[in-house]
């Protein structure tokens, strides 16, 4: 099967993959008094009190600017940090499946990332909303100008953890490796402080991909720029990624079955 | 007249890998790129034969019967022509849907009621939602889950989710069913009606491929048979045939 095959595969299940991770995410928040506005309130609880600790650790002259650039960092990590620690295990979750039924292995990966996708949409726009406390223009300029930098990160979302997906499924080593990655990441990566302050360390937020795509969206929300040359190579990048990854996946579905 | 091939299989074989801890460690793969792959030789893992030189050929409409001891290779063959498997080597070539009802679970997550789940089953097979209704009716009738229905599976009782499953997987007909015994139906006072309804639902399928121990289906609905032994197929012709064939082999 062929990339392409497999995309239009996926694309033929839309309906399906899409009304199940709708169904899951209504489920998570059955019986909650809120329901799902937890998944923006948790966010903007962290952000709160992250901004009132690191504004004062780190002597910020301009607060609301801060909060603005810590809450959108935070809320997008949030996002890319959830789609990868919950990868290594995703076809574990559906051995039965694997085992059983002839659906193909993308089928899987698609509700996955549309579930986080649901995920990331809900507590993205409440943050967002908030966030326009401190800097009024977030949604124009999420309109006008922030639509590559959001596919961007939309597509990473898919790919990379489907990458982390299929290594996971051989390597049991990366259900462990993987959280301690993603914190190592995060604390290298400028979300709670700016690239600056890293001195002559600035350079490895420069080769620092998961940090790339975030900065993109998070620059452009604030700053209001156009997309540039940069988004362009990462959208190409991202694509790459998309078919690497289910070639990938293609690849590994002879043995899936006899892995999981 | 004879009917069209729908499947054709050219000898086939299908070696299931044994992944072992030494196999699947981050460390012995670092090592293996390290040593030029001096080490896969002694630590690639051992490799299973479940099935060798199988060819056959099942045209539009035959009912096959899938004869053998456990272990005999029928499931891994079920897998095989159903897609979950991927041949080794030799060819597949399937011209027809092949529908497997080899297990019972939904594929819907169990914090999702059944609704739900009746509503992703139809959106898998049909794309749309277009007859929907009718067929939720149906389902939610013949299980009479009632009410129960807008409950999470996870609350329903084993017999209460079989018989959910049942009747979902067996509302619609298939072109090709690919069917494996120890597929029933939930508890007793409901077998009976299973039992009957499980006769139309095969009857129906245009192509039957069953695999099972107990002669007596497989005479009700099978004209052919194929016996396995050891992972090949040792005999491929009429069902008594078949069957006798079993007796002396076994």
């Amino acid at each position: 099967m062929t990339v392409l095959q497999t995309l239009a595969e996926g694309w033929s299940l839309r309906r399906v993959w899409w009304y199940t991770a709708t169904a899951r995410t209504r489920a998570r928040f059955a019986r909650t008094v809120i329901g799902s506005f937890w998944l923006g309130f948790s966010n903007l609880l962290s952000i709160a009190v992250l901004a009132a600790v690191y504004g004062t650790v780190f002597k910020v002259q301009d607060f609301g600017h801060y909060v603005v650039y810590l809450g959108l960092g935070l809320v997008i990590w949030n996002a890319l940090a959830a789609a990868i620690s919950t990868a290594p295990n995703l076809f574990e979750h559906n051995a039965l499946h694997l085992h059983n039924t002839n659906l193909h292995p993308v089928f899987y990966t698609l509700e996955e990332w549309a579930f986080q996708l649901q995920t990331f949409a809900q507590s993205f726009a409440l943050v967002l909303l908030a966030l326009s406390f401190f800097q009024v223009n977030l949604v124009a300029n999420l309109l006008l100008v922030g639509w590559l930098p959001l596919i961007n990160l939309l597509l990473l979302i898919y790919w990379l953890p489907l990458v982390v997906c299929i290594a996971g499924a051989r390597y049991r080593d990366l259900y462990q490796l993987v959280p301690i990655v993603l914190q190592l990441v995060f604390l290298l990566s400028p979300i709670l402080y700016f690239q600056k302050n890293l001195g002559a360390l600035a350079w490895t937020a420069q080769l620092n991909p998961l940090y790339q795509v975030l900065g993109a969206l998070r620059e452009c929300l604030i700053e209001g720029s156009s997309p540039t040359g940069r988004d362009l190579t990462l959208f190409m990048a991202n694509l790459a990624g998309i078919a690497l990854s289910i070639w990938m996946l293609n690849r590994q579905r002879r043995q899936l079955p006899f892995l999981v | 007249m004879v009917a069209l091939p729908v499947l054709r299989l050219q000898d086939v074989q299908l070696q299931i890998p044994v992944f072992t801890n030494e196999t699947r460690s981050l460390k012995t793969a670092l090592l293996r790129s390290v040593t030029g792959g001096q080490l896969r030789r002694s630590a690639g893992g051992a490799v299973v034969t479940a099935l060798h030189h199988v060819s056959c050929t099942i045209r539009e409409g035959e009912r096959v019967a899938l004869i053998g001891h456990n272990g005999a290779g029928k499931s891994t063959f079920l897998k095989l022509v159903a897609g979950i498997y991927m041949p080794t080597a030799g060819s597949i070539e399937r011209r027809i849907r092949v529908f497997p009802m080899l297990h019972k679970s939904f594929i819907t997550s169990p914090e999702l009621s059944g609704s739900q789940a009746i509503k992703a089953h139809y959106l898998m097979l049909h794309a749309d939602l277009q007859g929907f209704e009718a067929f939720q009716r149906e389902v939610i009738d013949f299980s009479g889950l009632g009410d129960f229905i807008h409950l999470p599976v996870k609350t329903y009782s084993q017999g209460m989710a079989a018989r959910l499953l049942f009747a979902m997987l067996t509302a619609t007909s298939h072109d090709c069913l690919a069917i494996d015994e120890g597929f029933g139906a939930g508890d007793l006072s409901f077998v009976e009606q299973a039992q009957q309804r499980l006769e139309s639902f095969i009857d129906s399928a245009g192509t039957l491929i069953l695999a099972s121990h107990s002669e007596a289906l497989l005479q009700q609905f099978c004209q052919r048979g194929l016996v396995f032994d050891q992972g090949t197929i040792v005999f491929d012709g009429p069902l008594d045939r078949a069957l006798a064939h079993y007796h002396q082999i076994r």
